[in-house]
């Protein structure tokens, strides 16, 4: 691996759905060309049906793409993978494991003994600041505790990508900038190759290092980038932050 | 907030602020009192129903089921006591409960994970299905005869379908995001069995165990009146031909007491093995 070798690579990506007996079929994604450099915060931004969440799961291996190929490290990504970390926009926790059963499975699966990935999952529930309530069951917790969870079981696999599929697309307005200010704190803690996808552009410029933009229809295309160099923690009433603002909203076509 | 509103929001009712009032109020609001009220009135209604009803010749009062179902735990009635015949009806409910649940549990697991099983045994346990499982006495009495077998048979018969069905439909509903998450996070096949499948099984399977137990009550007492010398449905059919309505009330009251109880115990194991999930409003 070259040092200088970007982390994770789509190259020409294209994703068609066949519906019905292969009667229909659905372009989603269009030769998306994607490089993500180690330790970036990358955030992915478009409307409802853009593909953005198809993309993210091609890179996570959940989805096999029509054309084109991912990369992670150099080496092809081929189906799911501990390698990456995946947090849902509907959390997606175990319901019947605690806090600590959640973010110790990804060490468990891979036969970590007990006292080891405990102390592992403790780590990251004190990461994401859930110290307390590890013997909690997910329907104990709240929509943004919920995501903590599923950010630190993510974290606890320790893997080479967090992929973050519209992680606060659930919350109401006041979580979701809590949520914000956490993730940029947990990412300056623990620094990763970050790709967010959001819907959301006030979140885009609030946490990425590089937005993309989508295109509002199908299929999805990569329309432009934006290069964030405003220092964290940034404030979203900035005029440089608004100024981004206004220019990312100017160039977003919404299908209405 | 202004009296007034708080007057119609019904948060503040002045003419019980204290006093007797308000020691009534609270008295009557009480969810136990209420409980109790309940039973008294149904009894009383009951035992006025005995006595002045145009039923009232074939309908005894509370108290005197009381006394028949203290007579009938001393006195033998072919042989056993009360007890002796509940014994013979739990016993029968048990191994056929158990029977049942052996076989649908499996089938419907095979049926959710293979689509080739399911293909095979779906179009007949299709057709078996709605057959009510008490259609299968007469067979069942031709080829097990009048014994344990043949009551046993049509508690399993009745018991295994609704098994079924919610092992079936227990796993084949799991949200399949629930299988990407395990997957991302390195999990193998195998792993996604035991980690995703059954746990998230686990709930619809209690709720099939529910119905088998009830649907188990109802064969076993339907066998029994068709043919026997023991269990609850002997002592029931018994009290008709001696038209001795007390016996078949007691007697209904114990199989409701039992299968109630048996129901709570499975209810508690349920919050045992399964603690995460959520509470139903009762």
């Amino acid at each position: 691996m070259k040092p200088d070798q970007p982390k994770i690579v789509c190259q020409d990506v294209s994703k068609t759905f066949t519906q019905r007996f292969g009667k229909v079929t659905i372009p989603v994604l269009e030769s998306i060309d994607l490089a993500v450099e180690e330790n970036e915060f990358l955030v992915i931004v478009g409307p409802g049906q853009c593909g953005k969440t198809t993309l993210l799961r091609i890179m996570a291996g959940l989805e096999t793409p029509s054309t084109g190929r991912v990369s992670l490290d150099g080496a092809p990504v081929t189906g799911p993978g501990p390698d990456r970390g995946l947090v849902f926009q509907k959390y997606m926790l175990f319901p019947w494991r605690t806090v600590v059963g959640n973010v110790e499975m990804g060490p468990k699966l891979r036969g970590v003994p007990k006292a080891e990935r405990r102390e592992i999952a403790g780590h990251y529930i004190k990461l994401v600041g859930l110290e307390g309530f590890e013997k909690a069951y997910p329907h104990q917790l709240s929509g943004g505790m919920k995501q903590r969870v599923g950010i630190a079981r993510a974290y606890a696999n320790n893997p080479k990508v967090m992929l973050l599929d519209e992680p606060f697309g659930q919350l109401d307005a006041q979580t979701r900038y809590l949520m914000e200010q956490e993730t940029v704190r947990i990412w300056e803690a623990e620094k990763r190759t970050v790709i967010f996808v959001t819907n959301n552009i006030d979140e885009a410029i609030y946490l990425g290092d590089r937005i993309i933009t989508m295109e509002g229809k199908l299929p999805g295309r990569l329309k432009s980038t934006y290069q964030v160099t405003l220092p964290r923690p940034r404030e979203h009433m900035d005029v440089e932050f608004l100024e981004l603002r206004h220019q990312i909203t100017e160039e977003t076509e919404l299908l209405l | 907030m202004s009296s007034q509103a708080e007057a119609t929001l019904g948060l503040n009712p002045r003419v019980y602020q204290s006093g007797l009032g308000a020691r009534l109020w609270s008295f009557f609001h009480n969810r136990y009192v209420l409980y109790g009220l309940s039973v008294i009135g149904f009894l009383a209604i009951w035992h006025w129903a005995a006595l002045h009803s145009s039923i009232a010749k074939f309908l005894p009062t509370p108290a005197e089921v009381w006394t028949e179902m203290v007579r009938l735990s001393g006195d033998r009635l072919a042989g056993k006591t009360l007890w002796g015949h509940l014994w013979a009806s739990l016993r029968r409910v048990l191994i056929g409960f158990a029977i049942g649940l052996a076989v649908g549990v499996p089938l419907g697991l095979f049926m959710a994970l293979n689509k080739y099983v399911n293909a095979v045994v779906k179009p007949v346990f299709d057709l078996i299905k709605p057959m009510p499982p008490i259609s299968w006495i007469s067979l069942s009495i031709l080829w097990f005869g009048i014994g344990e077998e043949s009551k046993v048979f049509i508690i399993v018969v009745g018991a295994f379908v609704p098994a079924l069905i919610n092992s079936y439909n227990g796993i084949r509903l799991v949200d399949p995001a629930l299988y990407d998450a395990i997957r991302m996070l390195g999990g193998n096949r195998r792993q996604e069995l035991l980690q995703v499948t059954f746990p998230a099984g686990f709930p619809a399977l209690f709720a099939g165990f529910q119905i088998a137990l009830s649907v188990a009550w109802g064969c076993v007492l339907a066998a029994e009146l068709v043919g026997a010398r023991s269990g609850m449905g002997y002592i029931i059919i018994l009290g008709m031909k001696v038209f001795n309505p007390a016996m078949i009330i007691g007697g209904m009251v114990v199989i409701a007491l039992v299968a109630g109880m048996l129901s709570l115990l499975l209810n508690k194991v349920e919050k045992v093995i399964c603690p995460w999930k959520r509470e139903l409003p009762q």
